[in-house]
């Protein structure tokens, strides 16, 4: 009985390929013919390769995600004047960004953001109709469309953050460049920006999903092998008649933590789980400026922060009455969040204080300073 | 094959290094108030400050300012005695030109006689601003350089005509520049919801600010946390008291730019200049070099003893001998 208990898959099955089941599309638009055998996969999952459907929807998608693809690489690419050393050598820190942000929601100018807004169009189309391909497979072997609606929570996350956000806020500079090191800088400085994320109660909840969606992972993946010896992984027939298998799960966990989930609702859990990581988490990033500026001070007025001790001596350095009232990080003439409100409020925006001329002393010549700059 | 990959992973993450790590706790326990170092790199750049110490620079002359018509052309040191001048020029060789010597900044003709007052060097016409701005720094930014302490040359220079760090207008120092332009840093906002207050600061501000921030963290090789509170960044209640010292040493940086740096622009040769053609500006670094206190506070990159730099000098009154001989005409006539 060792055999069973181990952690990588031990049987492998190579009958005669499986065409898959009858429909009324069997036969068509299958790129591999049903019949590649392959060992290494039979270690982690079914030995057996293709049929893989494609049809036009897959065709579509991967032309547009294709596309995507390689805007963002060619854009990365011309970043390094055309360099492929260069760009190999310094590609976790090449970025796409969206456009600065007095473009607002219009289309930007070449080098200003419109290759951003194009690779993000381009994948944003290769993604819907992945999900539509996905729904449809589902429906076409009479299945439910669960995978589906959970890639929908995923989907809604990332339409949260480049798209929906961006529009309320009422500017593309709002969203989440393309590239390895910049997407999480954009991450880092949001939550800067906001007074810090983590106060953010939809935040908190999208982290309860994630860790909870491994927890969950853990404890159904690991009970399944251990009853794998009785049957425990044919779950399906553990369902509708259990056996000692699901008896002996149920009584595992009733004796270790006093309630079991069964060996139908375990999965509800997981899907749940996994639903509402992105959904919270889109929730979270969506109100994340809208309607909240700052979640630490949210958090305060709320009762979610505690008061440490002061540990330095206060006054911690004199200082001069308005010395600490910092003034805000220059705002450029144009408004640069349109989506939420006016500027009247915020003032007038500060002068560049170099985008003067300066006079050299003892020369005729006068420096001016060009402000093209990145904002 | 997992290995190469691990492999080529930990040498592609310069971030990484060997082990051991130190950690220090800065503010009250389990807030992350910490600071990490690496006791073996830090070592290592200790006995570089300690090795980059100048050698055989005498004591402090001090005296009364030279009498008027001992040099030509001097513009910011007239408050130095005749010693103090000369030991000034030797230490100023040591800062700045050990290998290049005084010819370094001082004009040569073509008959190999030096012309001390010449301004034909572009590098005296910035060594005198330098030493301007060296002396504003000591006089006008002690909530920065200190009150005893200050900085001199070698803070930034060690020992090189060129000091390591400075940025020009480009790409990695555009949130330099941005600051520098600006007023201010702050991108947070002080009320928790959007519609009670006024803040407008879009998210490429906010990554100017961060780049700002990482860049003196960098700069001081320390944390945020070394001057923040890990859970709200804007709150001066919880700060340390460093904070202040920074703010101060940021306003401190962009007078310096302003005043100092940029007036420099028609002075620099094509080969000083950046990709875009402004001259070199200061960051935190170009003292900083990395310690939390420039070259870890070592006392010869102090101002302490140079008069030359803890006061605003004032030009050397080279028209005096005649002024001096008329007066005395004046008083033979009566």
């Amino acid at each position: 009985m060792a055999e069973f208990q181990n952690l990588l898959t031990p049987i492998q099955v190579h009958g005669p390929p499986d065409p898959g089941v009858e429909s009324e599309h069997s036969g068509k638009n299958r790129i591999f013919k049903p019949g590649g055998m392959n060992y290494l996969l039979g270690k982690i999952g079914d030995a057996q390769i293709g049929p893989f459907y494609l049809g036009w929807l897959g065709v579509l998608s991967l032309l547009f995600g294709f596309a995507a693809f390689e805007i963002i690489g060619f854009s990365m690419l011309a970043s390094v004047n055309w360099d492929v050393v260069e760009f190999i050598r310094q590609l976790p820190w090449l970025s796409l960004d969206p456009p600065p942000p007095e473009v607002g929601l219009s289309i930007p100018a070449y080098g200003q953001g419109a290759m951003w807004l194009l690779a993000g169009f381009f994948l944003t189309v290769a993604i819907l109709l992945w999900w539509y391909r996905m729904y449809r497979r589902a429906k076409q072997l009479k299945m439910g469309t669960h995978v589906a609606w959970a890639f929908a929570s995923a989907i809604f996350l990332y339409l949260v953050l480049g798209f929906f956000r961006p529009i309320l806020m009422g500017s593309w500079g709002e969203a989440v460049p393309f590239g390895i090191l910049s997407h999480l800088d954009w991450t880092a400085a949001f939550s800067l920006r906001y007074g810090n994320l983590f106060y953010n109660p939809f935040h908190m909840l999208s982290i309860v999903f994630l860790y909870g969606s491994a927890l969950l992972f853990a404890m159904h993946g690991a009970t399944i092998l251990a009853t794998a010896k009785m049957g425990g992984e044919r779950e399906i027939d553990q369902i509708t008649d259990p056996g000692t298998a699901a008896e002996r799960t149920m009584v595992f966990w009733r004796w270790t933590m006093g309630f079991n989930a069964n060996m139908e609702s375990i999965h509800r859990w997981a899907w749940w789980f996994a639903v509402l990581t992105t959904f919270t988490g889109g929730i979270g990033i969506l109100i994340t400026g809208p309607v909240v500026d700052n979640w630490y001070l949210w958090g305060q007025k709320h009762g979610l922060v505690p008061q440490y001790p002061d540990v330095y001596e206060q006054p911690l350095v004199p200082v001069q009455p308005g010395e600490l009232d910092a003034p805000y990080l220059g705002a450029p003439s144009v408004d640069p969040l349109p989506g939420i409100g006016t500027m009247d409020g915020a003032g007038p925006a500060p002068e560049m204080m170099m985008d003067v001329s300066i006079p050299v002393p003892g020369t005729d010549q006068v420096l001016t300073y060009d402000m093209e700059m990145g904002r | 094959m997992m290995g190469t990959a691990l492999g080529a992973a930990v040498l592609f993450s310069s971030a990484c290094e060997r082990p051991p790590v130190e950690v220090v706790n800065l503010g009250f326990r389990g807030v992350g108030m910490q600071h990490v170092d690496n006791p073996r790199e830090l070592e290592d750049s200790v006995n570089a400050v300690v090795e980059r110490e100048p050698v055989g620079l005498p004591p402090l002359i001090g005296g009364d300012p030279a009498p008027a018509g001992t040099y030509e052309n001097v513009q910011v040191l007239g408050h130095l005695s005749a010693g103090e001048f000369n030991r000034t020029m030797l230490a100023l060789t040591q800062w700045v030109s050990p290998e290049q010597g005084c010819n370094y900044c001082h004009y040569v003709d073509d008959q190999g006689q030096p012309n001390y007052a010449s301004d034909d060097n572009y590098t005296k016409i910035v060594s005198r601003r330098m030493l301007q701005m060296t002396q504003e720094l000591n006089t006008n930014w002690t909530s920065h350089v200190g009150e005893d302490r200050g900085v001199n040359c070698m803070t930034c220079h060690q020992g090189q005509p060129v000091p390591n760090n400075y940025f020009f207008f480009d790409g990695p120092g555009d949130p330099l520049r941005n600051y520098v332009d600006n007023v201010g840093a702050r991108v947070q906002g002080t009320t928790a919801l959007t519609g009670e207050g006024d803040n407008r600061q879009s998210i490429k501000q906010a990554e100017y600010t961060y780049s700002l921030m990482i860049h003196m963290s960098n700069s001081m090789g320390v944390n945020c946390t070394f001057c923040h509170n890990s859970a709200r960044f804007a709150d001066w209640d919880e700060s340390t008291p460093q904070r202040v010292t920074a703010l101060r040493g940021l306003r401190m940086i962009r007078e310096a730019n302003m005043q100092h740096m940029v007036p420099l622009q028609g002075v620099w040769p094509e080969n000083r200049l950046g990709p875009l053609g402004d001259g070199p500006k200061l960051s935190c670094a170009s003292c900083h070099n990395g310690a939390y206190k420039p070259q870890y506070n070592a006392e010869y990159t102090w101002a302490t003893g140079w008069p030359a730099i803890t006061q605003i000098g004032r030009p050397h009154a080279n028209a005096a001998p005649a002024d001096a001989a008329a007066s005395a005409d004046t008083a033979a006539a009566n």
